[in-house]
């Protein structure tokens, strides 16, 4: 039945990441070959073109099931495609020409500048002597413009605030220019405001790049605001997955998080309230 | 504002570009002064014209002395110098800690331990000096990095298991050393770091090898650059980081080798430099290494020179130079930045 379902997801076409039957798990060192399984058995789906965001309790597989989509991790069993392709068999290079990542907490080297580190996000696409060509040179410049960091280009990224930096490391993935972007709670540690600004860049290049953007919020809110389809984990299994003004219910963020809080409807779109 | 804050760094982005240039014009006006003062130091003295003349010109006899009792220490001081301080270059980019030195954290001592061994028990063997010790500084880089990189990098770790390799590493040389006589001259003088009695045949085993990798070094400093990024992320942009960090480390290890199966252990060439590279150059690798190559060859013929005319007709071996004038380097080091400590 299962295979059933895969086989109409690849035929629906518009797939353009999916995870088939992925178990990770690893060896339990202080209880003796028990098995700690962490994802079990997922199978997902991600549409081209959409906000997909992921949310969950602490602990409930989400960063395990991103590091496994971002080829930072392989899964013990199952398979994730990238289209028709295996992410397991590709070369990290070429992976990298269609996924790009931005992780939290993010370090880089005490004196480079902005625009040197943006310009590594076109190291996919170079040989390994060349210099930046003028197609790299606009792409770069591209990036720096969409995320609104062209007048910091000069500067050290040590020396940015917290909202600056977090927008050098997505121009850096979007100058890798590719399909999707994944992105690792990208409004941690920002203020209010800073987190807002971002996510609005985020639906920006969503709508006017046409980039899938992947993503893990802790703030159920901006999930439901910012996202086309949300993904529910619990206990390394898939909970949920839809429309947000669908799936975002009183029971199911009970079920997910083991807490009962209000859902309530404004204007149309669905409110958490985040007190009890 | 913004406007004019670009402005403003820009124009120290610019200031930086040319301390660079000057650093480096410097510095090479320094290293060609060094050899010349090298070449000058002893009983007998020539002038650069003289020597131009001797060595390209016509034959003189005062030129072919030198040239045949000189010549090939300045030789083997330039190009281990440059090999040691692209060593620890390498060294500190791959394990992301700056206070690594290939000395420090026991490669040369491996690779010391092997080449004594090969050289004292099988000196048949003698012409694969090289190799055998790259075997020994392999095996106790792998020894250290496993050691020490297990639950993420912890600069002191490194260090500690470093010092404790290396300590182990030396006793063993001294053990056969003493072994083997104590006084079979070619044991003893990779034991002591000594680059007194080098031939033309020395040279030969360090131009071998070390040019080949300097330059390969040179290819890597883009790699160098995205290793200073987290793994996952360096990832992220299609890096395969195993791999590099393995090539990067291997080409560091048979550096590091070579230098000690010629001249022994030295240590803190490959600490001090990098760091002086870093103040002058910034942490660009692609600008790094080639400087770093450049002082570590200007600085440890210096330290030869140096140790040469300091109690003349005595000689002083350059690696006790460095390790006297690397000790409190180190530990300088080690204040200024206290979060190496904890």
């Amino acid at each position: 039945m299962v295979d059933d379902q895969i086989t109409k997801i690849k035929e629906e076409g518009h797939k353009i990441l999916c995870v088939e039957n992925v178990t990770f798990s690893y060896e339990d060192k202080k209880k003796n070959k028990a098995r700690k399984v962490i994802l079990d058995e997922v199978n997902l789906s991600f549409s081209k073109g959409k906000i997909t965001t992921l949310i969950g309790a602490n602990g409930c597989g989400k960063s395990t099931l991103f590091h496994l989509m971002t080829k930072n991790l392989e899964p013990s069993k199952g398979k994730i495609y990238l289209e028709e392709k295996n992410i397991r068999g590709m070369k990290q290079k070429d992976f990298a020409k269609r996924v790009a990542i931005v992780h939290q907490n993010n370090e880089a080297a005490a004196d480079i500048t902005v625009n040197r580190l943006v310009s590594y996000g076109r190291s996919p696409h170079q040989g390994m002597f060349a210099s930046l060509s003028t197609k790299d040179k606009e792409i770069i410049d591209w990036a720096l413009e969409v995320t609104n960091t062209k007048n910091l280009r000069n500067r050290e990224v040590l020396s940015l605030s917290g909202g600056q930096r977090q927008r050098v490391w997505i121009a850096m993935a979007l100058a890798q220019k590719t399909d999707i972007l994944f992105l690792d709670e990208p409004t941690t540690y920002l203020d209010i405001r800073y987190q807002i600004e971002l996510l609005e860049m985020i639906q920006k290049l969503n709508s006017d790049y046409k980039i899938t953007i992947i993503m893990v919020l802790h703030d159920m809110n901006h999930a439901v605001y910012y996202s086309d389809e949300i993904l529910g984990l619990k206990d390394g299994k898939v909970l949920i997955q839809g429309n947000p003004k669908e799936v975002i219910t009183t029971e199911c963020i009970e079920q997910i998080y083991g807490v009962r809080l209000k859902v309530e409807n404004m204007n149309g779109r669905k409110v958490v309230m985040t007190v009890r | 504002m913004s406007q004019k804050t670009e402005k403003e760094e820009k124009s120290l982005l610019k200031k930086k570009v040319v301390k660079a240039i000057t650093a480096f014009v410097l510095t090479g006006l320094v290293f060609l002064l060094v050899i010349l003062w090298a070449v000058n130091t002893g009983s007998l003295s020539i002038g650069p014209k003289e020597l131009i003349e001797g060595l390209f010109v016509q034959y003189s006899e005062k030129v072919a002395t030198i040239y045949d009792l000189r010549f090939p220490r300045i030789i083997i001081s330039i190009l281990l110098g440059a090999a040691l301080a692209v060593s620890g270059t390498l060294f500190q980019a791959v394990l992301k800690n700056p206070l690594t030195d290939p000395g420090i954290i026991g490669i040369s001592g491996g690779a010391s331990f092997a080449a004594v061994l090969v050289t004292a028990f099988f000196p048949v063997l003698f012409a694969y000096l090289p190799l055998f010790a790259f075997a020994g500084g392999l095996v106790a880089f792998l020894i250290v990095y496993t050691l020490a990189w297990k639950g993420g990098i912890s600069p002191l770790r490194i260090i500690l298991v470093g010092i404790a390799v290396s300590t182990m590493f030396s006793g063993l040389s001294n053990a056969i050393n003493l072994m083997s006589g104590g006084n079979q001259s070619s044991v003893a003088s990779i034991v002591e770091g000594s680059i007194t009695m080098k031939t033309w045949e020395d040279v030969r085993t360090a131009l071998y090898y070390i040019p080949i990798c300097l330059i390969l070094s040179i290819f890597l400093s883009g790699k160098c650059n995205l290793l200073s990024l987290d793994d996952k992320t360096a990832r992220g942009i299609g890096v395969n980081v195993d791999r590099d960090r393995m090539i990067i480390s291997m080409t560091a290890v048979l550096l590091a080798s070579i230098a000690t199966a010629v001249v022994g252990v030295v240590s803190f060439l490959g600490l001090i430099v990098p760091h002086i590279a870093r103040i002058l150059m910034g942490h660009n690798h692609k600008l790094l290494l080639p400087y770093s190559m450049l002082l570590g060859a200007t600085i440890y013929l210096i330290a030869d020179t140096v140790g040469r005319a300091i109690a003349a007709p005595y000689e002083i071996n350059a690696s006790i130079i460095m390790a006297v004038i690397g000790g409190p380097f180190f530990i300088l080091l080690l204040r200024r930045q206290n979060k190496y400590g904890g």
